[in-house]
């Protein structure tokens, strides 16, 4: 190597080292955070995975002309067709208490399922008829082999009296799996088998139409007019600093606000996803302005000036050419903040939208829950069963987080231009 | 003020907050003619060059002072609305600017917020004049939906013209418009700028001598806020009376 290149050649080494030393760190970075949210997806995956699938036990059922009266099925007993029918599979069962436990294989559903089955094909009446009904969740965890029956007896639910009962229906065939429909139609249950995620997934979609219907038309006109129209000045340096203050604010703080003034001053239906759309629109609000603003901003004052140039009013301007080019943004930076409204529970607490909900909302003033308050309300149940369903209700609420980054990322496919 | 004059300014100060950027400006500008507003960088060209349809409106601390009459209206005047006055003075800048919007899109915004398009035959007729005059309809006549800003650079530009003309102002700001440009562009948006004195009154701001000396009947050098010279452009380049213009022609300062 010649002499000319000897001054910069003396650190070249450690600054190539310094370059390649850094990369690495960030691929590192890179996969570390990777590992860790496949470490977290494959988790709930697995622990998610068995609310899918419900165990049935099947039980012959004497529907003969002297339990169920065909001309008035209303007034069947459903309950005492269960019982006889659990007693007459084991009637060596005498004990009170054991004859309880032999009741509890069954979920408290099913003589109301028992009753569906035959209000929908009433052609079963007249004989016995050997009919699916839903297990109760022990025997469902059991089912799908998540209880350690090698544990002393007295350090687990199921006892070794129901594990024979369950050996002998499994040797009968009397034991099936499902699918679990129930969990994507039903709402929230005391039991675990029959707890589904419909009523909250309404809540969520009820408030979250009602915080965009709120927030993004204001927001957008806010960030507008802020960008677009005010002047420079004291005030508007003032209100900026405000903005960002209030999109750094703990979002509970939105849900006492939201009790004190919207339950409070207001006298709005308490745990009602209207009274919960307007606490995440407040709390939604900044970020949509501060995103919507930086849209604004990235527009290029050429485009401005064109239309200004040639004799566009500031609001011709404004809604002809900036706004339209500054819609992708706009849609993301909002989306973004639904995204966060929708995975958001302390402001809902605050405004009682914790509520055990299990008829599905018919409107926005109806009681409801959201599925990141069913999802806290679930891990807060002492039930085992409800361990998969929380894992499950967490997979829906990421699923539908999902949906709405893929729609935003299709909207600002869709409307980004060119300028 | 004479008939051959269509703008006065007198007496034109600009500020940007404290700072004075332009001192007492008296200039008068002949109808269709050519006037080229030249200077170094900083000199305030542009600056009155944007007093004339007020876009320093738009800049939260400018303030001008004086008067600049167009026909003699003052356009500073409260009575004035500028939306109307930059229909009457039209303006091209120095990076082509079409909006991201077909070409005939581009050219018929103008016309269609200031309600000069009754149908869509007008519509059409208008687009079609307008691109003819900028010299652009042989080039885009079969490809009027394609987005403007797919053209090249100079036929951008000439978009931009035909977008000003076809609100049939009667005067046309260019802000170095073929700065941004390459030589074969600028040759042609030159030879454009002659043709269109025929029925607008141009004032344009360049940097390059040579082109005010080619496109341009009057010059006015600017140098530090201040007009320093005006007059035939012929007499400014061959025997200019003020030693900055004489330094400044020479390529002593800029």
């Amino acid at each position: 190597m010649s002499k000319m290149f000897t001054s910069a050649e003396k650190h070249l080494k450690s600054r190539h080292r310094a370059e390649l030393r850094f990369r690495w760190m960030g691929r590192l970075a890179i996969l570390f955070s990777l590992g860790f949210l496949t470490i977290m997806l494959f988790s709930i995956i697995m622990l998610g995975k068995g609310a899918l699938n419900r165990a049935e036990i099947a039980l012959p059922i004497d529907l003969s002309i002297e339990h169920v009266d065909p001309s008035d099925i209303e007034a069947t007993s459903f309950s005492k067709l269960v019982r006889n029918a659990l007693f007459e599979a084991f009637p060596e069962v005498t004990d009170r208490g054991e004859r309880r436990r032999l009741l509890g294989l069954v979920s408290a559903n099913a003589q109301y399922e028992l009753k569906d089955q035959i209000l929908e094909t009433p052609s079963l009446l007249g004989q016995v008829q050997t009919l699916w009904l839903t297990a109760s969740d022990d025997i469902d965890l059991y089912e799908k082999g998540e209880v350690d029956i090698t544990l002393p007896q007295d350090q687990r639910r199921l006892k070794d009296l129901e594990i024979s009962w369950l050996k002998t229906f499994e040797a009968n065939g009397q034991l099936r799996s499902v699918f679990n429909k129930a969990f994507f139609t039903s709402g929230d249950s005391r039991e675990p088998e029959l707890a589904g995620i419909l009523s909250a997934l309404i809540g969520s979609i009820l408030s979250l139409t009602i915080c965009f219907v709120l927030s993004f038309p204001l927001g957008i006109m806010a960030a507008i007019y802020l960008e677009e129209f005010s002047k420079k000045s004291y005030w508007s340096d003032f209100i900026e600093v405000n903005i960002n203050n209030l999109a750094a604010v703990p979002s509970i703080v939105f849900g006492l606000l939201g009790l004190s003034i919207f339950l409070g001053v207001f006298g709005l239906p308490r745990s009602s996803p209207l009274v919960g759309g307007m606490v995440l629109a407040l709390m939604t609000l900044p970020t949509i302005i501060i995103a919507s603003r930086a849209a604004l901003r990235s527009v290029p004052g050429s485009i401005r000036e064109a239309a200004l140039g040639m004799g566009a009013t500031q609001v011709q301007s404004t809604f002809h050419h900036v706004m339209p080019l500054a819609m992708p943004g706009m849609l993301t930076g909002s989306i973004v903040g639904m995204a966060r409204a929708l995975g958001e529970t302390a402001p809902l607490l605050m405004i009682g939208m914790v509520a055990f909900i299990v008829d599905l909302p018919q409107g926005f003033t109806d009681a409801a829950t959201t599925l990141p308050v069913q999802v806290f309300l679930w891990a807060d149940s002492p039930e085992r069963a409800f361990l998969e369903k929380t894992s499950a209700a967490i997979l829906v609420l990421l699923s539908l987080l999902i949906v709405m980054n893929i729609a935003a990322i299709v909207l600002r496919k869709k409307f980004e231009r060119r300028y | 003020m004479s008939k051959n004059t269509i703008i006065t300014a007198r007496d034109v100060n600009v500020f940007y907050g404290q700072k004075q950027a332009l001192n007492g400006i008296n200039l008068d500008v002949p109808r269709n003619k050519v006037t080229s507003l030249i200077g170094p960088s900083g000199c305030g060209k542009s600056t009155f060059l944007r007093s004339i349809n007020r876009m320093n409106d738009l800049v939260d601390i400018c303030r001008v002072e004086g008067e600049i009459k167009i026909e003699d209206k003052n356009i500073y005047d409260k009575d004035v609305d500028v939306v109307a006055l930059r229909a009457h003075v039209g303006m091209v800048f120095q990076k082509p600017n079409p909006f991201p919007k077909s070409i005939f899109d581009n050219v018929i915004y103008g016309p269609k917020i200031h309600g000069m398009v009754k149908s869509k035959t007008d519509a059409e007729e208008i687009v079609e004049q307008s691109l003819r005059r900028a010299g652009l309809w042989s080039e885009v006549a079969d490809r009027l939906d394609e987005p403007g800003t797919g053209l090249s650079g100079g036929q951008q530009q000439r978009l931009c013209i035909a977008r000003a003309i076809a609100v049939k102002p009667s005067i046309i700001l260019m802000d170095e418009p073929a700065s941004a440009l390459d030589p074969i562009a600028t040759a042609v948006i030159e030879e454009l700028i002659d043709e269109l004195r025929q029925k607008y009154t141009i004032i344009i701001v360049t940097h390059s001598m040579q082109q005010a000396a080619r496109v341009s009947q009057r010059t006015a050098f600017f140098h530090m806020g201040d007009l320093v010279e005006a007059g035939a452009t012929k007499e400014l380049f061959t025997s200019p009376q003020d030693e900055r213009t004489q330094n400044y022609i020479s390529g002593r300062i800029g």
